[in-house]
Formats: structure tokens, sequence, C-alpha cells
């Protein structure tokens, strides 16, 4: 039987970060991982594909809408070909959910689909709150408070921007009096406490049956939008630091999260991962080299109420007035600190 | 930016503000009302007005605008918006 663990936490939670240390330890580096993305352009799975997991995407949409036909058949077929020798031995699973799915589904298609069940175990989990907006996430969005409720272990991010977490940890404690609560900073947490098995392995007959009763009630808000912008040119950097600054003040909490790939001009070379929560903008992590052979700037936003071509024409007006700017003798580019 | 993108771009911010108004290419700018019915002008600068890039008019007052984000915070203003969050980013290079 091979073990199963779900990753899963609101938009910006910081899952992708934690993926991405969870595959640094040798332990756990000859694991698969499905990385759902919820949006046009996948964009996760090239931040994770760092190490030499097995590593699927899949893009069709948020996979607790289409989980039996997705994910069964994902994990069948990667089965399948592990037992060809067609891609190395793993030795668990680990799913990331996208951040607005409902894990009820996930968690119910691993446990009743009769193949997929005889050949694999859930293991645990594990859900991840930011400490900084996690109540008023849990507030506004029901999906983020199902994610809580179906935790094994619950990961607080971000301790270090939260001045105060008692509330929030409180908030916790009322939809999940079970799941031990952990703080971790940028996913420093031991992998084996987040893996040890929890109460879904323990019996998950009766956790079936619970999720058959409860039924698949939370579905996306209506309101919610992805936008993805791409760009084949390199765009400057002061470019890129004035749309941020741009959405940031007047897209404010209805951005609800901006993850990007972007080919800045000053560093072509070296793709820069760009993060937003809402109003907090993150400083662009520098990587060593693009994932893959696309170098053109992929960015996504998932927002609430945010007119479609908002983003990308307040991008290309800002390119514009860069580019005037930029072309006028005596121009000094932005320098390093 | 010529007078239909810009228009797009604050019907857009409009929308974003959840201010209810009218944007129209006019023939010297871009005209737009306020809720209150206050008529509002953005006139593209001259290019001996650099480093102003737009003016932004209401009834007896003429605001220079230096850059779109400039434009657009004035203009949230202007409609009574409110103020957004505003801040100062850097994106700093990577040492090579």
């Amino acid at each position: 039987m091979i073990p199963v663990s779900v990753i899963t936490g609101f938009l910006g939670a910081g899952k992708t970060t934690l993926l991405r240390r969870i595959l640094r330890d040798p332990v756990y580096s000859n694991s698969a991982v499905i990385v759902n993305e919820f949006g046009e352009v996948p964009l996760d799975h090239e931040l994770v594909a760092a190490s030499e997991e097995i590593l699927l995407s899949t893009s069709t949409g948020c996979i607790c809408c289409q989980v039996r036909s997705d994910l069964a058949a994902t994990l069948l077929d990667l089965l399948r070909r592990r037992e060809a020798g067609e891609i190395p031995p793993y030795a668990r699973v680990l799913i990331e959910t996208s951040g607005l799915a409902d894990p009820t589904p996930i968690l119910h298609a691993l446990m009743t689909d009769r193949t997929v069940a005889a050949t694999h175990r859930l293991e645990s989990v594990v859900t991840l709150v930011d400490a900084l907006h996690g109540a008023a996430t849990l507030a506004r969005h029901p999906e983020a408070e199902r994610q809580a409720m179906l935790a094994d272990r619950i990961l607080l991010t971000k301790p270090d921007l939260a001045p105060d977490t008692a509330p929030l940890l409180a908030q916790l404690r009322r939809l999940n009096a079970a799941a031990p609560i952990e703080t971790a900073t940028h996913g420093a947490v031991p992998p084996h406490w987040l893996f040890a098995p929890g109460q879904h392995a323990a019996d998950p007959a009766a956790l079936a049956t619970w999720l058959e009763a409860t039924g698949h009630a939370v579905r996306h808000s209506p309101d919610l939008a992805c936008i993805a912008i791409e760009r084949e040119a390199p765009l400057p950097a002061l470019a890129l630091t004035l749309w941020m600054q741009g959405l940031a003040e007047h897209a404010g909490a209805r951005l609800l999260r901006l993850k990007g790939l972007v080919r800045i001009a000053e560093a072509p070379e070296r793709p820069a991962a760009i993060h937003a929560i809402q109003h907090v903008v993150h400083p662009p992590e520098w990587l060593e080299h693009w994932p893959s052979a696309d170098r053109r700037s992929r960015i996504v936003l998932i927002g609430q109420g945010i007119p479609r071509h908002f983003p990308a024409r307040l991008l290309s007006a800002i390119e514009t007035e860069v580019a005037e700017e930029m072309a006028k003798p005596g121009f000094r580019p932005p320098r390093c600190p | 930016m010529t007078p239909p993108e810009l228009r797009a771009l604050i019907a857009d911010c409009l929308a974003l503000w959840g201010v209810a108004g009218r944007v129209l290419v006019a023939e010297d700018g871009i005209a737009l009302t306020t809720p209150d019915g206050t008529p509002l002008r953005i006139l593209p600068a001259r290019r001996s007005e650099h480093p102003v890039r737009w003016w932004l008019e209401r009834p007896g007052q003429r605001r220079p605008c230096t850059s779109i984000l400039g434009l657009l915070r004035g203009l949230r203003n202007a409609v009574g918006a409110g103020e957004g969050d505003a801040r100062r980013l850097r994106v700093a290079l990577p040492e090579t």
C-alpha cells in the first residue's frame, strides 16, 4: 500500500514552499508529487520542480471538482508506470491541492474508489494556515474552513508576520480540536511530524461515511477569477516593481494570490519568482536557473471581483511608460542594495 | 497609451473601487462623471510639459500627474473612493 498525504491550505498559505522543503529531505525525496493548479497557466509545478521527484501537474480545473476522473486516474497511471519500471519506485505520494480546493472529495475518492483504495492508503492531511491572513480567510471562504476541519495536522505559517496568533489559534481549535498545531517559517518543520499517520489513516471507514453524509456542499465563490498574464519580452525590474505597487494599492484585499515566474530584463538568465497575498508583496526570489525551456514570464493572479483585464492593462500602461523613461538620456536603472 | 486604452483601464479601476461612473473618450482626452455628478477630465500633457504626462481636471482645479500610478491615485481620490494601500516596493536585482 502506498501512503498518500494531502497538503492543503488556502491561497498563499505556503504549500509550495513547504513542498519544496520536504523534497530536499533525503527521506522524502523519492516522493511522487501531484500538484493541482487552479487556472489556465500551470505554474506551481515549475516552482516545485527543482528536485528529482516524480511530478505531475493537473491544471484542467480544481481537483476537488473532477476528483474521480482526475485524481484516481492520475494515481493509477502513476502506479502502472512505477510497476512497469518507467518511473522510479517512489515511496509515497504527496498531493498539493489548489488553494481553493475543498479536500472533502479528494479524501472521499482516496477512500472509496475501490482500485485506488486497494493500492493506496491515506496517511495524513496537512493543512497550512497563514498566520497573518488566516482569520479573515476562514471567515470569508468556506473552502478554508473545510481545509482546517479535515486536517490531521495544522501548520501555522508565517508566524513572523503576525503580531498575535492567539485569536486564530482559538478559531482553529473550534474548527478542529484534535489536530496538533505547529508553527513554521518558510516551511521549516520536520517532515516526519507532518506525515505521521493521522486520524484518517486510523479509521478510514468512519471518515468515508462522514464524508458521504456531509456531501460536497462547498464550491468556489462565484466572483473568484483566475487571471493569467504571459509576456515573451523580458520586463524591466522597474516596470515589475511599479506594477506590483499598483496592484497592491488598487486591488488590495481583492487580490487573494499572485504567483509568477518573471524574466527580468536586467537578469534574464535567472527567473524571479514573485508572490503576493492581498496587499502583502514579498520580495522576488531569484531562482538559479529556469526550470524548463519555457522562458516566458508567466504570472497568475487569483482575485475576487478584479476586472479580468485590469492587471494586464495596468502592466501594459506601466511598460509603455517605463520604456519611454528608459529611452531618455541619463536614465539610471535600479541598482542592487 | 491611446485614449481607448486609458478609457478601458479607468473603467476597470472604477469597477475595482466600486464606483458607478461613465467613462468616455472625448475629443481632447477622457471624460468621466463622479457619482455626485462632478465632471472630470483627463488630458494628455504636451511634450514640452514633461515630466507631466496627464492633467486631471475637475471644476476649479487642475492637477499634474507624472505617471499612470499617480493619475490613478489622483482619480481614486477625486471620485471619492478613498485611499488605497500605497507603499513603495523595490525589486533588488541579483548580485552578479
